[in-house]
């Protein structure tokens, strides 16, 4: 049995900053991705029909890219806590 | 800043009589972008096209056939008469025409002739090594002939078992058997055969030993060879003479068919014609006199009162100094701006590479892509490629300002700090003042050790150009729809801004401010509730993920330092630990130094060039722009091979 005051032995409170920062960063980052891979193939499609797409395809695609940068933010504000 | 150059819708009307005289002046001028007339009740059709146009369009096929298949390249131009070209122009199309076709012909036929005697060569390779006349094949009455390959070994015993009378030819090698017996044990030795997997081949028709055959083919196989080889080099130096010509009156057809469609777009009657179309307003009394000289004055020309929403469709022209219309592909690549609107490619001039020198901001990198830059744009002389050059040299000078600004060197620093020797031995970090959580703001500011106050700073930066971005919307809004709404829609954000501003240094400073601010911020709110309803309170909080988004210049910026301090890590603590020592190590670490900086280099235009043109994009544009204005697109043409 684990109880309250042996978890602290694996994780001290660096430790739990760590933890919860590289979270932060890891989750942001799979939801950009995942919703970049959906934008990005629809937007190439769009593209192979009309050339003159490029730039409203690449900032479709870049879009999501904002929900990283919030990880980002969220991670160095945990670190610097 | 900036709109699109002001454009006057002119008509021009005349006879018939002049309408050649006319499109060839319109078409000099280059300056007048012809509406396509579509027929309607008004009785006016389109006109057939000039006499001509049916024979310039063949010609012009035929040359570009000719180039195609030539393979010609535009190159460094040689600018030659356009009336020479055109006089020279049917005598020499056909003379390099005949040629042309004479030697595709001679060369088909003699491929042609290569693949025959390649079939034959493949015929007479079985019985090389039976080397017997195939006359000797052929002609018996009593006596059958196998000649074929065959899947396993054949012994002699085996035939001899059969019949005395036969004569044998094998390769145990290649299993080729010629085996000549008696009419009378043909089947039974036919049965052997098959029994080892006989296959038949075909007897040559030819006489002759086929060693002898095979030399004779091949010596004319050679000999054919070289006649394709010189045909194809006379196709070359045929390349190399004709070029200059092919490229003039390419583009002397191209002019004048050109001129002679351009009736299929315009309006005429039985004896008159009517031509519609934009002129930048700054050129139109030079269309008038050019189109008045031309003419003799007998073609009316006249501007239109436009009315607004016609004025809409006006074609776009971009009016910007020779600095910033290299800043025009970008907006190209988005969209061309409205007539109405404003053209931000000036403020993209200045804060395109500004965030791209914030983000990258390392002296080693700017030198190295500025010089690349310089390098291609002296080596490749295209309009396009120069253009991409230019952003890329007007980006690595701001690199280079931030540079200073963080003191960075390909990812050394260059001031020391209290743990860190820098490059320059002289250049000490200053300390200016306490920053915000816990960090000290420097001199050069060591991006790594101050995250948490560049985050404010890229955030800080990121606010003022959304604001230039609501100043562009309240100016194009003021011009088309008026104060009041351009106050409503876009006034409202920068008070909401405010607002917030004064709120927060209530509420750090402790005063009655907040109250004030937080007056301030729901006015802002009711104001922007009327300029757009409700959709404008659903995208209220995108205007904190957008001046969040501008935290990535830090980001960004942060992985690149990152990636060129751990190549120097590896390159000179890990492989080369012993500085002094030169050897293996230290040609390992130099290797591991330049291909990781190479890496880093390529990396250095992608990542902050895509980050810094999301920012304009979506951060920028999403405030004000439109887009979607047509091209303007004059009829004429910019000759490059011929002239007047």
């Amino acid at each position: 049995m684990v109880d309250g005051a042996t978890a602290g032995l694996f994780l001290d409170a660096a430790g739990a900053k760590a933890v919860g920062a590289s979270i932060a960063i890891a989750f942001t980052g799979l939801a950009s991705a995942i919703a970049e891979k959906d934008i990005g193939t629809a937007a190439i499609g769009a593209m192979a029909e009309n050339e003159g797409l490029f730039g409203k395809g690449l900032i479709l695609t870049v879009i999501p890219e904002t929900i990283v940068i919030f990880g980002l933010v969220v991670a160095l504000l945990i670190n610097s806590a | 800043m900036s709109r699109p150059k002001q454009m006057t819708r002119a008509v021009i009307v005349g006879h018939k009589s002049i309408l050649k005289e006319t499109i060839d002046s319109l078409h000099d001028t280059n300056l007048f972008h012809v509406e396509d007339f579509v027929e309607d009740e008004s009785g006016f059709k389109i006109s057939k096209p000039f006499k001509n146009a049916e024979e310039v369009s063949k010609k012009l096929v035929k040359i570009r056939s000719i180039a195609n298949y030539l393979g010609i390249e535009s190159k460094k131009p040689v600018v030659q008469k356009s009336d020479a070209v055109l006089r020279e122009l049917d005598s020499k199309l056909n003379e390099l025409d005949r040629t042309i076709s004479a030697k595709t012909e001679s060369i088909s036929q003699l491929e042609n002739e290569l693949k025959d005697m390649d079939t034959q060569k493949k015929e007479i390779l079985p019985y090389l090594s039976i080397d017997l006349d195939f006359d000797y094949f052929r002609g018996y009455e009593n006596i059958k002939v196998f000649a074929g390959i065959l899947k396993s070994n054949l012994e002699t015993s085996q035939i001899s078992s059969i019949t005395q009378a036969y004569e044998l030819y094998f390769d145990p090698q290649s299993k080729a058997v010629v085996l000549f017996v008696a009419n009378n044990d043909a089947d039974k030795v036919y049965e052997l055969l098959q029994s080892l997997g006989f296959k038949e081949l075909r007897v040559p028709e030819r006489g002759g030993v086929p060693s002898e055959l095979l030399r004779s083919i091949e010596q004319r196989e050679a000999d054919v060879t070289r006649r394709v080889e010189s045909l194809k080099g006379e196709i070359e130096s045929l390349k190399t003479k004709y070029t200059d010509f092919i490229l003039a009156s390419d583009e002397v057809l191209s002019i004048e068919s050109q001129k002679a469609e351009l009736p299929l777009r315009i309006a005429t009657s039985e004896n008159a014609f009517i031509i519609d179309g934009w002129t930048p307003t700054e050129s139109y009394d030079r269309l008038v006199s050019v189109v008045n000289n031309a003419t003799n004055g007998k073609a009316y020309i006249t501007s239109l009162e436009v009315r607004e929403e016609e004025e809409e469709d006006a074609p776009v022209e971009y009016n910007n100094s020779n600095a910033v219309a290299p800043m025009q592909q970008i907006m190209d690549l988005y969209s061309r701006p409205k007539y109405f609107e404003i053209d931000p490619s000036s403020a993209i001039f200045i804060t395109f590479p500004l965030i791209y020198g914030m983000i990258l901001g390392d002296i080693g990198y700017a030198l190295i892509l500025g010089s690349i830059a310089l390098a291609i744009k002296k080596a490749i002389k295209s309009d396009a490629v120069s253009d991409m050059m230019n952003i890329l040299i007007y980006c690595q000078i701001w690199t280079i300002f931030f540079g200073l600004i963080y003191g960075e060197f390909l990812g050394f620093p260059l001031a020391s700090t209290h743990e860190e020797q820098g490059l320059l031995p002289f250049w000490h970090t200053v300390t200016l003042f306490n920053s915000i959580g816990g960090e000290e703001f420097t001199f050069p500011i060591h991006r790594a050790h101050m995250v948490m106050s560049m985050i404010v700073l890229s955030v800080v930066v990121g606010l003022i150009h959304l604001n230039l971005g609501y100043l562009f919307g309240f100016s194009n809004i003021a011009r088309e729809h008026g104060m009041k709404h351009a106050l409503l829609e876009k006034g409202s954000w920068m008070i909401i801004e405010l607002g917030v501003l004064i709120a927060a240094v209530g509420y750090f400073g402790g005063s009655a401010l907040m109250y004030i601010g937080a007056v301030v911020l729901v006015l802002g709110i009711v104001m922007l509730a009327m300029g757009e309803g409700i959709a404008g309170i659903v995208e209220l909080p995108s205007l904190m993920g957008n001046a969040l988004s501008y935290a990535r210049i830090i980001a960004v910026g942060l992985s690149s330092i990152y990636i060129a301090s751990t190549v120097n890590n590896i390159a000179f603590d890990m492989i080369w630990a012993d500085h002094s020592k030169i050897g293996f190590a230290a040609i390992a670490a130099i290797i591991v130094f330049i291909l990781g900086h190479a890496l880093n280099t390529v990396l250095s235009i992608i990542a902050p060039g895509l980050h810094a043109l999301r920012l304009q994009y979506v951060e920028f544009f999403g405030k004000f722009y439109e887009g979607g204005g047509r091209k303007f697109n004059p009829f004429g043409y910019i000759r490059k091979y011929t002239e007047e």
